[in-house]
C-alpha cells in the first residue's frame, strides 16, 4: 500500500534534504536561497529559516544526520557548511577552488568529509582540518572528461562513485591521511591513494546521472540519458553489469530502498520501481503512481511482474493536496529531479522517501510503503 | 563490459562489405518467397554500428531499406520482432525519414507510429542520444 503526502513549498524545487529527526526540510526554491521548513502538524509547515549566502542557484543540499550540519553548493562555485548555533544557522565558507559551477554534494557516511561534483570536470573532497578550524578541499582533477553530475559514497567512507556527462561512471578512492584510517583488511594499495580511479564503467552512450550504492555497497546503480538504467553487481576487479532499457522518458535520479529494489525518478514525473529477482537479473516492475505497468517487452523479462500485480492490485492512493495530476497518474506535474530517503543513513531498508520536482505544482512528497517481502509496520 | 568495448566486428571494412553482399542476396531470396519479416530481421542483424566507415553504413542501409519497403503488414511484422530489434529498427527509420524521398518517408512514418506505440518514447530517446553507434 503506497500512501502519498503532497506538500507544495514553491513553484519549483531544485533540491532538498531532511533534518536528522525528519521534522524539518531544507530546500532550494529555484533561487539563491535555502529555505528551512518545520512541520508543525500533518499539513502545516512553517518556514523557520532562510539561508542567504549564495549568489547563484543552490544546486545541492545535504543535511548530515549525526553532526546536524547542512552543506550547500551552488553555481557560484562556492560551498557553505552551516551549523546551528542557538537558533541561527551560521555559515562557514569552504573554498572549493573551482572555476565552474558546483552541481551536487553529499556527506560521507561518517560525515567527516563531503564530495562535490562540478562542471569543471573535477570532484572536490572536503574535510575538516582541526588545527586551522577550516574546511580544506582536495580536488580529483584526473579522468573526468566532462561535468560531474552526481556523486555517491560507498558505506566504507573511502570509495566514491561519480557519474558524468561523458557517459561514464567511475569509482575513486578518496583516502585522506589523517582523516581516514587504513583498514587492515582493505583492498589493493590503489584503494589507499587519494584520487586513484578504481573502476570505470563505459556502459552508457549518453549522459549519466544519479549514481547510488546499494546499502551493503555491493551494487551500483546509475542512469543514462538514453532511457537506460545500469546495475553493476560485485563492484571491484570483475564487475557484473546489466543494462535495462525501459519504455519511457529518461530518469534523473535513483534510490536503493533495499538491496534488491531501486526507485528511479525522472522526466516521466512518476517514480519507477526496478527490482532484482533471485538470479540477480534486474528489470522494471511498475510505476508507483496509478499507471498501468508497462509491458516487459523492452526490459529483459522478469517473473516478478505478476507477483507484484497481486500485491499492489489493491493499492489505494490518498493525496492530501489537490493537484491536477495529469494522465500519467503521478503527483508531480513536471520532471522529478531528486529522490531522497527519509530515515537513518546506512539502514538496509528505506521505508519512506521524498521526491522533488521542477516547475508548476512541484512538491516534495512522502511516499510510505509496505515492503512486500517482509511485513513491517508503517512508521 | 567495463572499460574498452569489445569490438566484435572485424575492423576490416572489406570484410564487412562482403558480409553485406551475402546478406543482400539472402534478403532478395527471402523477399521472393514473401518472407518479409525474415528479410527485415536478417537485414537488421549484424548491422555494423561500430564501424566508422560510411560505405559500410550506406551499404547496409540499402539492404535494410529494401526490406523495409517490402513490408506491407506492419502490425504483424512488429508482433514477430523481438525487443532487441526495436532500437536498431528505430535508428533505420530515422535514417529513412532523413532521406526526404516520399515513398520511403511514408513507409517509415507508418512503421514509426506503430513502433513508438510498442516500444515507447524510450526507444526514440535511445536513438537520438546514441551518437557513437549511428547507422
Amino acid at each position: 500500500m503506497a500512501v502519498v503526502d503532497v506538500h507544495r513549498f514553491a513553484e519549483s524545487i531544485t533540491c532538498h534534504a531532511w533534518s536528522p529527526d525528519l521534522s524539518m526540510v531544507a530546500l532550494c526554491p529555484n533561487n539563491t536561497e535555502v529555505h528551512i521548513y518545520k512541520s508543525l502538524s500533518q499539513d502545516h509547515w512553517e518556514r523557520l529559516h532562510v539561508l542567504q549566502k549564495h549568489d547563484q542557484i543552490v544546486s545541492g543540499i545535504d543535511w548530515s544526520s549525526k553532526s546536524n550540519k547542512i552543506v550547500t553548493v551552488s553555481h557560484d562555485r562556492n560551498s557553505y557548511v552551516w551549523s546551528l548555533e542557538g537558533a541561527e544557522w551560521v555559515p562557514t565558507l569552504v573554498i572549493l577552488r573551482l572555476n565552474r559551477a558546483a552541481l551536487c554534494v553529499q556527506w560521507s557516511p561518517k560525515e567527516n568529509k563531503f564530495a562535490v561534483g562540478s562542471g569543471a570536470k573535477t570532484v572536490c573532497i572536503c574535510y575538516y582540518e582541526q588545527e586551522n578550524n577550516w574546511w580544506v578541499s582536495k580536488l580529483i582533477r584526473k579522468r573526468h572528461e566532462s561535468s560531474v553530475t552526481s556523486v555517491a559514497w560507498h558505506p566504507n567512507n573511502v570509495l566514491l562513485a561519480t557519474t558524468s556527462t561523458d557517459g561514464k561512471c567511475r569509482v575513486f578512492s578518496t583516502f585522506i591521511k589523517g582523516v581516514d584510517t587504513k583498514d587492515s583488511k582493505a583492498g589493493s594499495p590503489a584503494e589507499t591513494k587519494f584520487g586513484e580511479q578504481i573502476l570505470q564503467l563505459d556502459l552508457s552512450y549518453s549522459w549519466a546521472f544519479g549514481v547510488k550504492w546499494s546499502p551493503s555497497g555491493n551494487t551500483l546503480a546509475y542512469v543514462g540519458h538514453s532511457s537506460m538504467i545500469y546495475f553493476v553487481d560485485d563492484v571491484g576487479p570483475s564487475p557484473l553489469a546489466q543494462s535495462v532499457a525501459f519504455r519511457d522518458l529518461p530518469l534523473r535520479d535513483v534510490l536503493f530502498i533495499s538491496e534488491k529494489m531501486v526507485i528511479g525518478v525522472g522526466y516521466d514525473s512518476n517514480p519507477m520501481v526496478f527490482a532484482a529477482d533471485d538470479t540477480g537479473i534486474w528489470s522494471f516492475i511498475r510505476y508507483i503512481g496509478e499507471k498501468k505497468a508497462a509491458s516487459s517487452g523492452s526490459s529483459y523479462s522478469s517473473q516478478f511482474s505478476e507477483a507484484f500485480g497481486k500485491f499492489y492490485g489493491s493499492q489505494s492512493k490518498s493525496t492530501t493536496a489537490n493537484d491536477a495530476s495529469d494522465s500519467r497518474g503521478g503527483v508531480h506535474d513536471n520532471s522529478i529531479t531528486s529522490i531522497v530517503p527519509l530515515g537513518k543513513g546506512g539502514s538496509p531498508k528505506v521505508m519512506r522517501f521524498s521526491t522533488s520536482a521542477l516547475c508548476r505544482m512541484s512538491s516534495p512528497d512522502n511516499n510510505h510503503r509496505n515492503e512486500c517481502y517482509i511485513s513491517t509496520n508503517l512508521k | 563490459m567495463a572499460g574498452a568495448a569489445a569490438f566484435v566486428e572485424a575492423d576490416n571494412a572489406e570484410e564487412i562489405m562482403a558480409r553485406i553482399e551475402t546478406k543482400s542476396q539472402k534478403i532478395e531470396s527471402l523477399l521472393k518467397h514473401y518472407k518479409h519479416v525474415e528479410a527485415l530481421k536478417t537485414a537488421l542483424d549484424g548491422s555494423p554500428p561500430k564501424t566508422l566507415d560510411e560505405r559500410c553504413k550506406s551499404a547496409n542501409w540499402i539492404v535494410v531499406h529494401r526490406a523495409i519497403m517490402a513490408i506491407k503488414d506492419i502490425e504483424g511484422m512488429l508482433n514477430s520482432l523481438t525487443a532487441e530489434y526495436y532500437d536498431i529498427l528505430m535508428k533505420y527509420l530515422y535514417r529513412g525519414l532523413s532521406t526526404g524521398d516520399e515513398p520511403t518517408c511514408e513507409q517509415c512514418l507508418m512503421i514509426h507510429e506503430k513502433l513508438t506505440e510498442r516500444a515507447g518514447l524510450g526507444c526514440i530517446l535511445r536513438c537520438l542520444s546514441d551518437t557513437t553507434n549511428t547507422v
